[in-house]
């Protein structure tokens, strides 16, 4: 759900998820919710790109991994088979608990990578360590003050045009897919 | 290790838990946080609103607002509707900040409904909420015959103006293309169209409106670079010299001397901003439109649009360090409220095809030609 809040799954997997994620409210939530997660994160944009598939892959391997260890080692020791039975009763439990300190991790790792100044010898200074700041985020664009923040979304677009002004103001122009109009939002900051 | 599992299975729970709690404590829109407001006089009339899905969303201290507002209007004046944009204010989060909507290339006739969507999130750090968060104004409605309804705080005569000028522009080529090549010709261009379309390069801007904190002195590595313009012959306004300074992947205070070349004052003049990076790949950076909203430029005199706004530029989450600079005239507006905009031939000589984003007019009808073919194409032209 992850990979596909972020746009990082490839085409066929996107479209499993997107089929699924119709029919399926809780996932549709989850997504809803990493969605935001990146969004509250004021510079996500500007960090470097994450290689998300080849991240998942390892970490589900050594979930995996971990997880047949585990039962390697429950399974040698004589007179406790009763005991990993009860485990094994537990097995989401656990399969979740490894599930949400991964994503503590990725999103800690995030954070960090927050904090890095992009490259440039401007970033130091440039950061808007005061004063609103107009950009776009994953799906809309924002006037952001502090920890306020004002955003128009480009709500199911599949393809939209940002433009910016050096007045303040910024523009996003998408096909609206129920009405079909043209549609462009625009924020602004004086 | 049979304790320690338990402890774990404990701990997985209590984190699930938490995690739950910080997600459920989602609750309605409250009754009177958002107000659409329509004059009495208005040529749009409100027939419905819809809210659904629409909810508030309690964050630790913060509170997220989701509005995902449709509304039905309907054309109650006598002429056809050509363009919409609705003021969206939320004045106590934004602090100054505030949103439009705009509705370009439409077509609606007199006593026809339409829909129209409004998607937008507040974030605050206060959870409490009371009164209206968000109003929702009328600011302008374009009519085909160009005349205007409306306050007009945000511009928006000019704004769908232009873009009126830049559809009527498409429509025309497509017609000219069509009578010409017949569908086989229509379709040819379509898919140049699209092609095109996907090919332009994005990049990701944040604006910061107020110059940096500290002088251009202190701030090592930035230079001053000068815009390279391309010129258009018919252009009612030529640029002169113009400058912006450059840091890694940052521009700011972009200044551009321009001289009225045609007979008409001129009271408003935009920009096109293209910057090229290290491999020289061209990118739409930004519009710098003349700051002085009381610009008055008469007929062979000159004018300089001043910005102070700092700009940095990334792409695929990279910075992109700026090497070119390159200005076009985009827009130009006379006093007498007619606008000027680039025709096709101008964007096509000056290879700015392949570099700018299709008008809206052309999204609308590439989007007709993809989902319903050329014979609905044809019947959209011919409607104007």
């Amino acid at each position: 759900m992850a990979l596909h809040a972020g746009g990082d799954l490839g085409l066929v997997e996107r479209l499993r998820t997107e089929r699924h994620l119709a029919k399926c409210d809780r996932c549709r939530d989850s997504v809803a919710a990493f969605t935001e997660l990146r969004e509250v994160l004021p510079e996500l944009a500007e960090i470097p790109e994450v290689p998300w598939n080849r991240l998942a892959s390892e970490m589900r391997a050594n979930i995996r991994l971990g997880l047949e260890a585990g039962e390697c080692v429950r399974t040698g020791v004589p007179g406790e088979a009763a005991e990993v039975s009860k485990l094994r009763r537990f097995a989401g439990g656990r399969t979740a608990l490894a599930f949400a300190s991964v994503v503590a991790l990725v999103g800690t790792g995030l954070i960090l990578e927050q904090s890095s100044p992009v490259a440039g010898p401007l970033a130091g200074t440039a950061a808007a360590k005061e004063g609103p700041l107009v950009q776009a985020t994953e799906n809309g664009i924002q006037v952001r003050v502090g920890g306020s923040a004002f955003r128009l979304m480009n709500a199911g677009a599949k393809s939209v045009t940002y433009s910016a002004r050096a007045d303040g103001s910024m523009g996003a122009r998408y096909l609206d897919p129920e009405t079909g109009y043209v549609t462009i939002n625009n924020v602004y900051v004086e | 290790m049979f304790m320690s599992s338990r402890a774990i299975q404990i701990l997985a729970v209590v984190v699930l838990l938490s995690a739950g709690t910080l997600l459920a404590q989602e609750a309605p829109l409250p009754p009177g946080s958002v107000n659409v407001n329509l004059p009495a006089n208005s040529p749009l009339g409100l027939i419905s609103t819809s809210m659904s899905d629409s909810r508030t969303t309690a964050r630790g201290a913060a509170l997220m607002l989701d509005l995902h507002m449709s509304l039905t209007l309907r054309n109650s004046s006598q002429n056809r509707i050509h363009g919409v944009t609705l003021r969206v204010v939320s004045q106590e989060v934004t602090l100054g900040g505030k949103g439009w909507v705009t509705y370009p290339s439409l077509n609606v006739g007199p006593g026809e409904a339409f829909p129209v969507r409004i998607d937008m999130q507040l974030m605050r750090p206060s959870p409490v909420m009371a009164g209206t968060l968000v109003q929702v104004d009328l600011d302008g409605v374009l009519f085909q015959d160009l005349s205007f309804f409306g306050p007009d705080r945000l511009n928006s005569r000019r704004t769908m103006t232009a873009s009126e000028m830049e559809a009527q522009r498409d429509r025309d080529h497509y017609k000219r293309i069509l009578a010409e090549g017949g569908k086989p010709g229509l379709k040819r261009e379509m898919l140049e169209s699209m092609a095109r379309q996907s090919e332009v390069s994005q990049l990701a801007v944040t604006v910061k409106r107020a110059g940096r904190a500290v002088t251009s002195a202190a701030v090592p590595g930035e230079r001053t670079a000068e815009f390279a313009f391309l010129q258009f012959p018919d252009s009612p306004v030529a640029p002169l010299e113009g400058w912006a300074q450059l840091a890694g992947n940052e521009a700011r205070a972009p200044h551009i001397n321009v001289r009225n070349n045609s007979t008409r004052a001129v009271k408003h003049v935009e920009m096109g901003w293209l910057v090229s990076d290290q491999s020289g790949r061209q990118y739409m950076a930004a519009s710098v439109p003349s700051g002085d909203a009381t610009l008055n430029l008469p007929p062979g005199n000159t004018a300089r649009l001043d910005q102070e706004a700092t700009l940095s530029f990334t792409s695929k989450g990279q910075p992109v360090n700026v090497q070119k600079m390159m200005g076009f005239v985009n827009q130009v507006e006379f006093a007498d409220g007619k606008i000027w905009v680039p025709n096709r031939q101008n964007l096509d000589n000056a290879g700015l095809q392949k570099v700018l984003p299709a008008s809206a007019e052309e999204l609308r009808l590439t989007e007709i030609y993809r989902k319903r073919g050329p014979d609905a194409l044809v019947q959209e032209l011919s409607k104007f």
